[in-house]
């Protein structure tokens, strides 16, 4: 919770940590529905589901069964809870002319509002995304009727370009939703967390905005996943979590838009950051 | 001289009760069936089943063969005692001793010894099918890594939650999981024959060869930084031979790819689909 009493205009962000089964839809969906009956109860605006939510991280080859088209009949649940609040979910989309992306799909009002496909598939170590998705063309912003939003699907967030270059788009907030793995050593909270704190911080930092974090728990196929759902204000301090690393919660989180706003005000870097360095660096390189 | 990193073992436990509970769940069955043989590793996966989902859903065989030391079975006993388990014993030394003497393998004690193993895993899966369980594996990363153990024998489960932990890991989970002092503080054994132990077969015991393996698999030191960190160099060729050695173990069977389709190949599909 924010340590300040929420004002008017605040947005109340609901971070789902959910242990999703791949291949298990119908299950899969009751946890989503579960999760935003509690989301509503604590006065959530938006509620967000990790990477793949609705189908299970390892489907591997479970794709081509399990893809979705954006009007499948299995996602008209979820339309209809987003008429009470937002709702972004991860999915595997079957794309009209083949292929299919890792996407997050934000629903609000029984519509959908947005799409954003997953950049980086990761395909190196345990990862093999790049076999079963084909890549997102684009970066930018999501936005409903709550504001806008840098969604970045796990490894995008490990590319800190994504951050930079979406910081410069007038955002509301980040929210990263992730399905990621962990390996266990002798801190007391899976590995994965403590990644995942020092990069999302660095971003919420580095780009002066607030980032939600939402990441799945449980095992997958034998994958043991990290948990560690966080929710970190602009200038690196928790607003909310992080969540146990091996349970399933719902953290509510207050954001506060003012303070954000304040913030960008006092600590102006992402209006100085130079991205034609980065694209002359790039051009140098290619020359 | 390097170290097999530590691992939290408190957090370790809790995720793979996390683990066994899932499967059970995902899988639709009853519960798990585990052969308990006196040692840490079967007394630490009984555990672990025990706390995830409930002692009620776990049973336990006890598969005393002609040349079980009487010490398995009272260790098996106190395991089952331990951790609340039902015990059933089946023993096993006739219809190995019937089924060795029809194929001629009772002079040998390696063929015997793997006739043992497997019908072992015939019983656990035969009990399991009524239930309807799991079979609750018990190898460790270590002796799998070694290649230490009997193909569609001990190494056959439906799950296998240690397969991913070092055997100097599965003494320190032991200790955090309360399975009794003896059976952590015993030699491990195949129990195949009489006086048989790991570490007299293979010629080191795990808690040496365990930081050369981790190094070697997980770091990606070759033989030559292994031995000039400061490992002996007879451990490290000995430990690298049987990494070697027994790597079709880690793969059962390979299937001959002739379509576009082959399973596991060019379909890798999640094991507990809807049903």
């Amino acid at each position: 919770m924010g340590k300040s009493a929420p004002q008017q205009g605040d947005l109340v962000v609901a971070l789902a940590q959910i242990a999703t089964c791949p291949g298990q839809l119908q299950r899969n969906l009751d946890r989503h529905l579960e999760m935003v009956a509690k989301a509503l109860e604590a006065g959530a605006h938006l509620v967000a589901f990790p990477e793949l939510s609705v189908s299970g991280y390892l489907l591997a080859h479970g794709v081509l069964e399990h893809a979705l088209r954006l009007d499948d009949p299995l996602l008209s649940p979820l339309l209809d809870a987003s008429r009470h609040a937002a709702i972004l979910v991860g999915l595997p989309l079957r794309e009209p002319h083949g292929g299919i992306s890792n996407a997050a799909v934000l629903l609000e009002g029984g519509e959908v509002r947005g799409v954003h496909r997953k950049l980086y598939l990761p395909t190196y170590g345990m990862f093999d995304e790049g076999r079963y998705f084909i890549p997102g063309p684009r970066l930018e912003p999501l936005t409903c009727s709550l504001g806008r939003f840098g969604v970045l699907i796990c490894e995008d967030a490990w590319h800190l370009s994504s951050s930079a270059i979406l910081s410069r788009a007038d955002l509301d907030a980040f929210i990263v939703i992730s399905g990621g793995p962990s390996e266990l050593d002798l801190g007391g909270e899976p590995a994965g967390g403590r990644r995942w704190h020092w990069i999302l911080g660095a971003v919420a930092i580095t780009t002066v905005t607030p980032v939600f974090f939402t990441n799945r728990c449980g095992w997958e196929e034998g994958v043991l996943f990290g948990g560690a759902s966080w929710a970190v204000d602009s200038r690196g301090a928790t607003i909310a979590g992080p969540a146990p690393a091996l349970e399933e919660s719902l953290l509510i989180a207050h954001l506060s838009r003012a303070a954000a706003a304040r913030a960008r005000t006092l600590t102006p870097i992402p209006y100085a950051e130079r991205l034609e360095l980065w694209s002359a660096v790039t051009e140098r390189r290619d020359a | 001289m390097l170290e097999l990193p530590p691992v939290n073992v408190q957090l370790l436990a809790r995720a793979l009760e996390a683990f066994l509970a899932e499967e059970l769940r995902a899988s639709g069955l009853a519960g798990y069936f585990v052969g308990l043989s006196g040692g840490v590793d079967s007394a630490v996966s009984a555990a672990l089943a025990a706390a995830a989902v409930g002692p009620e859903k776990v049973r336990a065989l006890a598969l005393p063969g002609p040349a079980s030391s009487p010490e398995s079975l009272r260790d098996a006993q106190t395991v089952a005692k331990a951790f609340g388990l039902e015990l059933d014993v089946v023993d096993l030394g006739r219809p190995t001793e019937a089924l060795a003497e029809t194929l001629g393998a009772r002079a040998d004690r390696v063929r015997f010894g793997n006739m043992m193993a497997r019908l072992r895993m015939v019983a656990l899966f035969d009990r399991a099918r009524p239930v309807p369980a799991l079979v609750l594996g018990t190898s460790n990363k270590s002796e799998i890594l070694l290649g230490y153990s009997t193909l569609f024998g001990d190494a056959a489960a439906s799950v296998q939650p240690l397969g991913d932990v070092w055997k100097t890991h599965i003494f320190a989970l032991a200790q955090v999981l309360g399975v009794p002092d003896p059976v952590v503080a015993k030699s491990p054994t195949a129990d195949l024959w009489p006086g048989q132990t790991d570490a007299g077969e293979l010629g080191f015991d795990y808690p040496t060869v365990d930081p050369v393996l981790y190094w070697h698999h997980e770091g990606g030191m070759g033989r030559d930084e292994l031995a000039a960190s400061g490992f002996p160099p007879a451990l490290v060729d000995s430990a690298l031979a049987a990494y070697r050695r027994n790597r079709f173990k880690w793969r059962p069977t390979v299937v001959a790819r002739v379509s576009a389709s082959c399973i596991n190949v060019d379909r890798i599909l999640p094991r507990n689909p809807e049903r």
